[in-house]
Formats: C-alpha cells, structure tokens, sequence
C-alpha cells in the first residue's frame, strides 16, 4: 500500500517548511509551480501507464486505483495503449518498471504508491513524460503529487467510536510508524475524545500492509486487553472478522467490506480515484497538465462509508453532524496538542496546516504503541 | 480473559498452520526429499477448502479436498524429484510458484467472500473445565486436536516404534543399505511426500477454515517457509514439529500482547521475537550439550535422489 517508510522521514523538515507557508485550501495544497505544460497528445497515440504496490483483486488500495484506471479507459476508449502492472515493489525493479513504460512510448504515468527515489530516477530522464506518484512529497518539471486528506473522516469515525466504545478503550491495527499511521491513529482518538475524554487508542504494529494472520492476531490481543472499538489500516478484512467475531465494534480503510462481519461493521475510509485520474489524462491530453500537489478533501475523493447497520442512528447523526462542520471549512486539528509524554507540542489557537497533517510524525497523549 | 488464557488460546490457533505443514515436512524429510513447495501447497490447500466450502458448506468436505489436492500436487513432485530424480530444491521452488500462483488464479472469484462454512470450537466435557488449559486448548475446534494429539503421537508412533517405521527411516538416511535390505525406496519416496504435501495443504485449509476465514492473495504470508524451517529446528521429529509451531505461535502472540499491554519495549523488537527465539532455541542446547549434535542431525540422504544403478 502507501510505502512512506524512509521517504517521508528525509524530506519531512523541508517539506513542513513550505507546507505551513502555503494556504491549506482544501483539494489543491499549492497551485502548480512555473512549470510549462507538456505539449498537447492524440488521444489515439497516447499511452498511459500505472503501477501498482499490490494485485488489482486485493479488494482495497490496488483494487480502488484499479477502478480509476477502468474509468480512463470508459472515458478514453481510443487510446492507443493503457499499461497496468502489479506488485511493483519498492526496489530497483520499480525503476525498470517505470522505464519499460517510457520505453513503450508513455505519455503519462501514475505511480499508484510512492517508490520514491526509484520513480525520481526515471522522472529525471523522461522529461516529455508526465509522472503523478501517490503519496509522493516531491515536485518536479514533470512530477507532482497526489494523497488523501484521510485524517477527517477518520475523526469523523473516532467521533462515532467515542460514542460507540464502552470502555474507552480504542484498538488500532496499523502496518509501519509512517506518517499516514500517525495521522490516522492521531486523528482517530482526538474525535473520540471530543465525546469520551479519558479515551485511549492501544496500537499494535503488524509490519505489513497486509498479514490477515499477523492483523487477526493483533486484533485479538487488542480485545483481550479490553478493548471494545478496532481501528487499521489494512489491505483486508481479518480484524474485522475477529471483531464479529469477540462482537466488539470495528472500522475499516479503502473500501466498503462490511460483509466479512455485519453486525461489527461501522464504516470505513472510502478511496475514490476515478474523477481525479480521468482529470489528470484530459488535461495531460488537452496540453493543459502541469505538475500539481493535491490532497483529495473530504468528499472528493476520501469519504466515510454510510454508517453499519447496528450503528444507532442518534450515533451515525452526531458524527454526520461533526462532517459537515468539516465539510463547511472548520478544522479540529487546532491547539492546544500534547504529545504522548505529555510535552506541549502545538501551542494553544494554532492550527496544523495540511502539509503538517500529511506528514505527522508523533502521537498525541493518550495513543500508546507507536 | 486473563492474559495467559488469552494468549495460549491465539498460539494453539495461529501455531496450528505451522505445525501442520512442519509435520508435513518432517513425512517427506525423513524419507529423504526436501520438499520446498510447502508455500504454494499450503495456497493450494487454502484456495481449494474455500471453493469446496462454497459449493458444498461443509467444513470437513473441504478440509478432505484441499488434502486431495495436497496429495495430488505430491504425486507430480514426487514423479519429478523421486521418478525421474530432477533436482529437489529447484522443483520445490517450481511447486511453490505453480501453487502460489495457481492458487492466485482461481482464488480470484471467490476473493472478498466470507467463508461459508468454518469450523467451530468443541468443548471437551470435563477437560474444558480445566484452568487456563480449558478455555484455551479443549474448547478449540476438531483439527486442533488434530494437529496438537493425534497426528504428532501417531506419526512419532509410526516412525519410531514400528518396523515400516524403521524402514522409512533408513530410506531417508541410506538408500542404497535400505534398497540392499529389500525395502523398496520409490515407493517409500513416493508415498510419503504425497502425504507430506497432502497435510500441508491441510495446513492451509486449517488456516482458511478455522483461523482467518476468507480468502485473498497473500493470505499465506510466507508460512511455508517457516514451516520448512521449523523441521529442522524440531530434529526432523513429528512431536518436536508440532510443538514447535506452537512455540512459534506463543511467541508471537506474545509479541502482539506485548504492545497491546504497552510493554515499554520497541514494537520492532516485539515482532522480532519468533525469529530470535528460533534461532536461539536451535543454538542453545547444541552448544550446551553436545548430544543434541547428533539427536537434531538430518537424515543423511537428504536431498539426494537415489540412483540404484550407480550405488
């Protein structure tokens, strides 16, 4: 899925620099640099490419940026080549990967999860080739950037887990201690705890994106030890089978998987990639395209699932209630913040930017186990 | 549920994949075949045990089909490595690509369905009363006791008490003395690495019917290679196999209630446990005791195919 593992780490100082200078509009972090856009293409000569981390039946990441790739397809029937491959790992392999498509005539290529440097490598030397990377911090001539401003509906699902969880105790399945997780762990207790202010959130990193055995064990230390609310994120349902299992409440990332466990199910992250890649290949093939940073605001691209069936509806209505106080411009990502050893790490009335959101790398008190 | 509970009800659970397809193993070793494909059988036996479920919602049908097909893919590794003597290592890496790959294939319409039918826990009368030991061990489900009482006793019974045992033995550590002796080795050969393979695909039918139940690409996450890896580490013995993927089970439930409890110890070392613990379980008594040099020895005719006319 998303790999940020040492990327994210190097850039972040720079990064948080310029994030906070920007305006944090919503959708578009900063306008496109000076860049001039590429030259216009034939629809009929154009070859886009995409390469994914995972298979395209992995019903989550892979699976979601699949269903955008088949909506340029339905959109753009007459081009003249689309390239997907899956399981590009995050290797040398990838920079063959990507080379192979500018070597096939490319015009356009979208790095569905961030191989950073071995991505950057082919940039570098393709410069008629127009590159996006998921989950990218880079901007180039010819590279921009796309990711998901996941972290509100998560407080969104927090919210709901506040009102839903009887102990307070919060689970979290998460992979690696990446930013995405920080955000998503982070974001996740600040919106319980604006119901049930001694919640806590109990992580257990599993070192995969996806372990259905390693999360299923997670997620049954996570009850035992009191639990009654797990959170992930994940590329499949395994802790939400246990949660049906233990009859504990359970949210979920990338796609509605509500079967694996009915009466658990809460909601999940919805990702949506369809209108944003049909928008990218147009503007690629009008010759309007220039590299572009975007974090997909809630609504637009990253959502919550419509509410489990067990969810009361004064609960589902509460957490609605705070969306649409998201949705109208407020943002609850304001001081004042502790971290998790209790120092003051956001002063009181200052507002994290989305740049500062994007690349979280501490927890705030009361998430344990990062 | 108390702590110690909690976590032996996880390893019996999780460790029973791994003892299943480690005493697997240990069937083919010991007769002197290396069988690498463990992985894909295991895929093979998962994704067979989901189609078998969701036609026929029975979780015993499909755990006796995913062991047909076990046997089935054994007997094609078995006419490669044993019959026509191919080189084991490089057709137990075949087998686990086909398998894996196989099994990624047709899995691909039944990815993202629950499991129709699983199997569930039985409580022992009596013995599941017991402290701790009951809730976590006698009320799992059947293919626990399974894993964990039958099949260990019986296939150590068979190994080492038995003549056919004995023979079996001596297939594995000197061919050509046991051909000399009347015993006749293909059919040795032949014979156990099917059922090797059919209980490793059990493995994975074990693990999509009892422990995570839905399948998906990946859902094996490289199990087979532990599970070869525990052989040795169990001395190519059956009860030592079994009890070893439940070591291997507990240390790494270990490590997940070790970061739910917020032992103040990194997560990365946590999830190193398993892999420690192996090895410092294989280093330890050898250096401490030199016995076990030998007692933990492989069968001397490991990985050799066995050529009468050169002997």
């Amino acid at each position: 899925m998303i790999d940020l593992r040492s990327l994210s780490r190097r850039g972040f100082l720079n990064m948080a620099a310029a994030g906070s200078a920007s305006l944090a509009l919503p959708g578009l972090v900063r306008s496109a640099s000076a860049a001039t856009a590429l030259p216009a293409v034939n629809e009929k000569d154009a070859v886009i490419g995409f390469g994914h981390v995972g298979p395209v039946t992995d019903e989550g990441w892979t699976w979601s940026h699949h269903q955008g790739v088949l909506a340029v397809k339905e959109k753009f029937p007459n081009l003249k080549k689309v390239l997907e491959v899956e399981n590009v790992p995050y290797s040398a392999d990838a920079t063959r990967t990507y080379r192979q498509f500018v070597s096939e005539g490319a015009n356009m290529i979208f790095d569905t999860s961030s191989t950073g440097d071995f991505l950057h490598e082919v940039v570098r030397r393709a410069k008629d080739t127009a590159f996006m990377e998921c989950n990218g911090h880079v901007l180039m001539d010819n590279l921009g950037w796309y990711y998901l401003a996941h972290w509100y509906p998560t407080y969104v699902l927090g919210v709901a887990a506040g009102h839903l969880s009887k102990s307070g105790k919060l689970g979290y399945v998460a992979s690696f201690p990446v930013a995405s997780v920080y955000t998503s762990t982070n974001a996740f207790l600040m919106g319980a705890r604006t119901v049930n202010p001694s919640a806590t959130c109990q992580t257990i990193t599993i070192n995969s994106w996806f372990d259905p055995q390693a999360a299923a064990q997670a997620g049954t230390a996570l009850i035992d030890n009191g639990c009654d609310f797990l959170f992930g994120i994940m590329d499949e349902a395994a802790y939400l089978q246990v949660a049906e299992k233990r009859g504990v409440w359970a949210a979920m990332w990338n796609t509605d998987i509500r079967r694996y466990g009915p009466s658990s199910y809460v909601s999940s992250i919805i990702i949506d990639f369809k209108d944003y890649y049909v928008e990218q290949v147009r503007k690629r093939l009008a010759g309007e395209w220039t590299p572009t940073e975007s974090l997909f605001a809630m609504g637009a691209g990253v959502d919550r699932d419509a509410w489990g069936e067990k969810v009361p509806a004064d609960v589902g209505k509460a957490a609605d209630a705070v969306r649409t106080k998201i949705l109208g411009g407020w943002s609850p990502f304001v001081g004042e913040l502790k971290d998790s050893k209790g120092a003051v790490r956001l002063a009181k009335g200052q507002k994290m930017s989305e740049m500062d959101l994007y690349n979280w790398d501490w927890s705030v008190e009361g998430v344990t186990g990062l | 549920m108390d702590l110690l509970t909690g976590l032996l009800t996880t390893a019996f659970l999780a460790g029973g994949v791994l003892a299943l397809a480690a005493m697997g193993e240990v069937l083919a070793e010991r007769v002197g075949v290396v069988n690498l494909g463990a992985e894909g059988l295991i895929a093979m036996g998962a994704i067979t045990a989901v189609a078998t479920v969701s036609a026929y919602p029975s979780p015993l049908v499909g755990f006796l089909a995913a062991l047909c097909v076990g046997a089935l893919f054994g007997a094609l590794f078995a006419l490669a490595t044993v019959t026509i003597r191919a080189n084991q290592v490089l057709c137990g890496l075949a087998l686990t690509l086909i398998g894996t790959g196989l099994a990624q294939t047709i899995g691909k319409s039944y990815s993202g369905m629950p499991v129709a039918a699983t199997f569930q826990g039985v409580e022992m009368p009596l013995l599941s009363k017991l402290p701790v030991i009951g809730p976590a061990f006698f009320s799992q489900n059947i293919l626990v006791y399974l894993i964990y009482i039958i099949l260990p006793f019986g296939l150590s019974y068979l190994m080492f008490r038995t003549r056919h045992g004995m023979n079996m033995r001596a297939v594995g550590e000197n061919p050509a003395a046991a051909d000399a002796a009347g015993i006749p080795v293909t059919l040795f050969r032949f014979g156990y690495v099917c059922a090797g393979a059919a209980l490793a695909a059990g493995a994975g039918a074990y693990l999509v019917l009892a422990f995570v139940p839905a399948w998906s690409d990946g859902v094996v996450a490289g199990r087979g290679w532990i599970a070869v890896a525990l052989v040795i580490f169990a001395g190519y013995r059956p009860i030592p196999a079994a009890l070893s993927g439940l070591l291997f089970g507990f240390i790494t439930a270990l490590g997940f209630v070790g970061q739910a409890r917020g032992w103040p110890i990194a997560p990365a070392f946590l999830s190193m446990l398993p892999y420690a613990g192996t090895i410092a379980f294989i280093i330890v008594p050898v250096i401490a005791w030199q016995r076990m040099r030998r007692l933990m020895a492989a069968p001397a005719a490991l990985g050799q195919p066995y050529f009468r006319s050169v002997r």
